[in-house]
């Protein structure tokens, strides 16, 4: 318990301000909680790790959490993973019972996010321990593994896959690191780069620049419009929510949290996914589904506590492997690392108050959540009018903080986020995926030195399949997610085929 | 047979030129993958660009051709005049300070559709509240480091 004299009570407050501001970031469409995560990252510059950490945290939980404002009230999505809310959210809204909506959405999130937390709790440490006496080889079939299963749950595999190799070559950019016992030459670019370029881009501006800049330059592209189109948001006179709402509806709250959770883990697949599986579970499996799609809260209740569910899910494998399971994590990686640490098997093991401060701040942010949600609904809700031209120079502002005050003042890194502001716009608008690539992205160079450093001790490729069970129970995993995605494949060309038909 | 085998997989990796094994393997992945997307999913997409039903991205949309490419030239300008204004100051952040509010005037009335007095007032207002908190917040009392 050595862990609570380290809690003070900043750390609550700035654990409270970031589920505010995650909340109202999420709220506002077109923002995500990355974008919260990368935007106020500068902020974490100047505070300690664990204070820092509350405040990512909170900004975490409150981004997801805030898109169901938006989703429920204009039928816009806040965060992507809000869009099945909209389904039974929305009709809901336009019946006058709004506010009920939303409180349904707020307590199916705070039990989502609290089951995944002690899920990521329980099997955190566990996986850590297993994970712990990998080698190289083993290390290397993980990241292939969950670079396959990102690419196996993309819309298109081949798509994934790509997007996925140009992440990891954008990684390898720079020299080969001697601190990682390589022989410190650079390769991949031209010798005028060089002062530039010598350790290859920095993690975090290339996070900004993609979440932050090229969302901008979307939006721009379509004229920056007010979504709003003068409608009043429809709140209805008296909440006319009671717990009630709730009853029989336990499996479908567990069930979709654990849904949530599960696909959290596996690494770069979206919010969106685990919401629609949940949200489609609920429909094949309840009772009585026909009002679902019609305003029936047991959607709202399957959508909001998966994808709250993922918060918990994707910092498992981040904090026992080292791989995000999400675009935020991500990001979250990058903070991590200038806080001085490293997130992998060893994590939780050597830096136990850490990890005890992290749940803590985990939870808190989730109860915060609850609270300014379910007391403040309609206060919070007025955030989705600020107008876009009021917040997007701002966010601008804000990433350049964010990217130049991170090695103490490059300018470098600064036009690192126009390179990737546009390259993340291209990659989108070409049909390439972001999820992969980032992911590709912070796992390339470690890829690189696994693979090398095993071939160089053992001199032979046959090593990746001899070395030990667990290496053959990975490639086991690699061949089924393949197996999984070309099988989704075929059903969905069928079915493309019957529709075509019939 | 089997030692035929073991040969075909054994590699020796020279350390002067280990930092090109990874990359070259990378390049190889990345050729191979471009060719069977450029086979299966772009033909076919160009073949439906040629028959009318799809569009091309970026060149084939409508665009607000103003904002972005207004935004892209603002930014740029951004970054450019923040860091030579900044060596004028050195170790102060005045050049954020002074170079991101007209910055975020310009964006902000860039992207206003319509120009009321009020809307304009409070752009103006933000265009130096914004910056200057930012500043006040993070260089002064976080000290950290700005242009």
């Amino acid at each position: 318990m050595e862990f609570l004299s380290l809690l003070d009570v900043t750390f609550f407050l700035l654990a409270g301000f970031g589920a505010l501001i995650g909340i109202i970031f999420g709220a506002i469409p077109g923002m995500t909680a990355t974008m919260a995560v990368a935007v106020c990252l500068p902020l974490t510059y100047a505070l300690g790790l664990h204070h820092g950490l509350a405040l990512l945290l909170g900004l975490y939980v409150g981004g997801i959490s805030g898109g169901m404002v938006p989703a429920v009230l204009l039928n816009i999505p806040g965060t992507p993973s809000s869009i099945t809310t909209t389904f039974d959210g929305y009709p809901m809204a336009r019946k006058g019972e709004g506010e009920k909506a939303l409180r349904v959405c707020v307590i199916a999130s705070v039990i989502g996010g609290l089951i995944s937390a002690a899920v990521l709790f329980l099997f955190a440490p566990m996986l850590a321990d297993f994970s712990i006496k990998f080698s190289y080889v083993e290390k290397f079939l993980i990241i292939l593994l969950a670079l396959s299963v990102i690419a196996s749950l993309s819309s298109s595999m081949l798509v994934g896959i790509f997007s996925g190799v140009i992440g990891i070559w954008l990684s390898l950019i720079g020299d080969y690191s001697i601190s990682d016992g390589g022989n410190g030459k650079t390769r991949l670019m031209a010798d005028f780069m060089e002062p530039y370029l010598f350790e290859g881009f920095s993690l975090l501006p290339v996070l900004i620049g993609i979440f932050g800049i090229s969302t901008i330059l979307l939006e721009a592209e379509k004229g920056v419009k007010s979504e709003l189109s003068h409608e009043r948001v429809k709140f209805g006179k008296g909440s006319g929510f009671s717990l009630g709402l709730f009853k029989g509806r336990l499996t479908n709250l567990v069930r979709s949290s654990f849904i949530g959770t599960f696909v959290g883990m596996l690494p770069g697949v979206g919010g969106s996914a685990a919401s629609v599986l949940a949200y489609t579970q609920e429909k094949n499996l309840a009772r009585d589904s026909s009002q679902m799609g019609k305003g029936a809260p047991q959607g709202l209740i399957a959508s909001e506590s998966a994808n709250n569910a993922l918060t918990g899910g994707a910092l498992i494998p981040l904090l026992s492997l080292g791989i995000p399971g999400d675009s935020t994590t991500a990001v979250l990686i990058g903070a991590f690392t200038l806080q001085g640490i490293q997130v992998g098997p060893l994590f939780i093991p050597e830096n136990a108050n850490t990890w005890y401060i992290m749940m803590t701040a985990l939870v808190f942010a989730n109860v915060v959540m609850f609270f300014l949600m379910f007391f403040a609904i309609k206060h919070i809700a007025k955030v989705v009018m600020v107008p876009k031209h009021i917040l997007y120079p701002i966010i601008v502002m804000m990433c350049v903080v964010g990217a130049y005050a991170i090695n103490y003042g490059i300018m470098f890194d600064v036009w690192t986020l126009l390179i990737f502001g546009i390259l993340g716009y291209l990659i989108q608008k070409v049909g390439l995926e972001v999820a992969p690539l980032i992911i590709g992205f912070i796992l390339g160079s470690q890829a690189e030195v696994y693979f090398v450093k095993s071939l160089e001790s053992f001199g032979t490729l046959s090593i990746f399949f001899t070395k030990s069970p667990i290496a053959v129970v990975l490639w086991l995993l690699i061949l089924a997610s393949v197996a999984f995605s070309i099988a989704m494949s075929l059903k969905n060309r069928k079915r493309d085929r019957e529709e075509q038909i019939g | 047979m089997e030692s035929g085998l073991s040969n075909l997989l054994s590699v020796s990796i020279d350390f002067g030129t280990s930092h090109l094994l990874f990359p070259t393997i990378i390049h190889w992945i990345m050729a191979g993958l471009f060719l069977v997307i450029l086979v299966t999913k772009v033909v076919p997409f160009l073949a439906a660009v040629k028959r009318g039903e799809r569009t091309l991205p970026i060149v084939g949309e409508p665009m607000d051709a103003y904002r972005f490419f207004g935004t892209l030239v603002l930014i740029v300008a951004y970054f450019y005049l923040m860091d030579v204004v900044g060596n004028l100051f050195p170790y102060t952040g005045y050049g954020f300070l002074f170079v991101s509010m007209p910055f975020v005037l310009i964006m902000s009335l860039m992207y206003m559709h319509e120009w009321t007095k009020k809307a304009v007032i409070i752009a103006v207002i933000n265009a130096i509240v914004a910056p200057g908190l930012a500043w006040f917040i993070l260089a002064k009392l976080f000290t950290i480091t700005l242009p």
